[in-house]
């Protein structure tokens, strides 16, 4: 478990680096993660199972201005870490099923959480951006670039912090859930798994038809196609 | 006698490699205002050979800018090149309009960036990366990075060249109309990844979900689209009430 775990919480950092302070080339989505993830705990299913409804989701909110938005890169480390921690190892698909449900709500947990973490980290980035303009006006050289790395540093241990004491806290109160719970926790993700993806993708279709009506064609045509290709492949 | 210094194709290459830091460390007091001046720093080494002057241009610029990050690139090489015009003039009297076109620029960029990447093109590449992801499942996170940097790292990559070679008339001509096109057919893209996706759900495989299950799908949708017409709570909020009544629902 330590090789997995360890890799988890590298995850978390590369993660919490990418979302803000470094690049932002979106390996910090929760489908990127869970699937390094799945691939970590060599359950790329149950990694998969989280990743992809935690994705949908993740597209609902948005970065805009100086807005803080719901932490989806740790909400995806955490969801799809937990759902692989309590779910792997269980031949039953109750059991999976439980696990993914847990998994999912604790990303949303994570997720909410840490928006929190975000708005402290900013507010010490003030320190650090005060620091840099009086090392400038002093002359050090390389004043500058001191202050980005160190604002990177901070995202990634911030986030490794944060999903390690998740994790741990969600695995240790999902673990006898997992046992004893399982099939009602099943029928509830056979619920829940539709219902999220239907909710997340009717807020991203609001937001590209609520100016331009005419575009919902689009969105009915291409289900139209994808539904009869779907349904003759099936029959 | 020497001529007027001139920015070379390192010092823009040095701006463009450092973009990646443009966020490291945002706030609310500055916002991007650090990452600016770390990026501009290797043009106005070039420019400004007195440390001195140096160290107070760029504490200048570590003030308050903010904008998308990934078409700052392109406000970088306008200002770039309104740094070279100021020491080539030899003086101050640039600096006035060097702080409106940062201004101006970084709202300008900000409305179209934030349009075309937070709200386009992150979509539609977690739409493309999940319906890949349901089929051919590892593939699905290289299809959303794929999507995803295609655009980015070539806007990164030619942004700050392209913001030096036009200057502050940027956005008067085909750069903003090129960006608006690609807002354009990439909301008409995302919204057929939207229904291809939705179509996946409700016929997943080999055989037909049941009944419960494309219920829930359709509740989701309908309840989805009720609830997008309040900002308040958020669609994560949403979830996790959604979650909380399902596991309530199941305990009976």
């Amino acid at each position: 478990v330590t090789g997995p775990l360890l890799g988890t919480l590298a995850v978390a950092a590369v993660a919490a680096a990418d979302t803000v302070a470094l690049a932002q080339t979106f390996l910090s989505q929760p489908l990127v993660t869970a699937t390094v993830l799945g691939w970590l705990w060599g359950d790329l299913t149950l990694g998969l199972g989280a990743g992809c409804v935690l994705q949908v989701l993740a597209v609902t909110t948005q970065p805009l201005g100086a807005r803080v938005p719901e932490d989806y890169a740790a909400g995806g480390v955490v969801g799809a870490g937990v759902a692989l921690v309590l779910g792997r190892g269980h031949p039953f698909a109750s059991s999976r099923d439980a696990a993914l449900l847990l998994g999912v709500m604790a990303g949303l947990l994570a997720s909410l959480g840490g928006m929190a973490l975000a708005r402290w980290q900013r507010r010490r980035n003030e320190g650090l951006a005060r620091w840099c303009e009086a090392e400038l006006r002093r002359g050090t050289r390389g004043a500058l670039l001191r202050a980005s790395w160190a604002g990177v540093a901070l995202a990634a241990a911030l986030g490794v912090s944060y999903c390690a004491t998740f994790l741990a806290l969600a695995a240790w109160v999902g673990e006898p859930l997992v046992h004893h719970e399982s099939l009602r926790l099943a029928r509830a993700w056979a619920l829940a798994q539709p219902l999220w993806m239907g909710f997340a993708m009717a807020q991203l279709l609001n937001g590209f038809v609520r100016r331009r009506p005419r575009r919902a064609l689009v969105f009915a045509a291409a289900l139209m196609a994808g539904w009869l290709v779907r349904v003759l492949g099936v029959a | 006698m020497n001529g007027p210094l001139r920015l070379r194709g390192r010092e823009l290459a040095r701006m463009t490699l450092r973009t990646p830091l443009l966020q490291a460390a945002w706030n609310y007091e500055r916002m991007q205002g650090v990452g600016w001046a770390t990026c501009l720093e290797p043009a106005l080494e070039r420019l400004c050979p007195d440390a001195r002057a140096r160290a107070a241009r760029l504490a200048e610029h570590a003030g308050y800018f903010n904008t998308q990050p990934v078409v700052a690139s392109l406000a970088l090489g306008v200002v770039a090149a309104l740094e070279e015009r100021r020491a080539a003039e030899g003086g101050a009297v640039l600096d006035g309009e060097i702080a409106r076109v940062k201004t101006v620029l970084g709202s300008a960029l900000a409305g179209l960036g934030d349009a075309l990447f937070w709200s386009t093109l992150r979509p539609l590449a977690a739409l493309l990366g999940v319906l890949a992801a349901l089929d051919a499942r590892a593939w699905g996170a290289v299809v959303l990075l794929v999507i995803y940097n295609a655009v980015t790292v070539t806007l990164r990559a030619r942004g700050v060249w392209t913001g030096y070679r036009l200057g502050p008339a940027l956005l008067a001509g085909g750069v903003r109309r090129r960006l608006e096109s690609l807002v354009e057919w990439g909301s008409v893209l995302a919204l057929a990844a939207c229904g291809l996706l939705f179509a996946a759900l409700l016929v997943p495989g080999a055989s037909l979900p049941s009944i419960g299950y494309q219920a829930a799908l359709v509740a989701g949708l309908v309840a989805g689209l009720f609830t997008a017409l309040h900002p308040r709570p958020s669609p994560t909020q949403w979830s996790l009430v959604a979650g909380v009544l399902c596991i309530a629902l199941s305990w009976r």
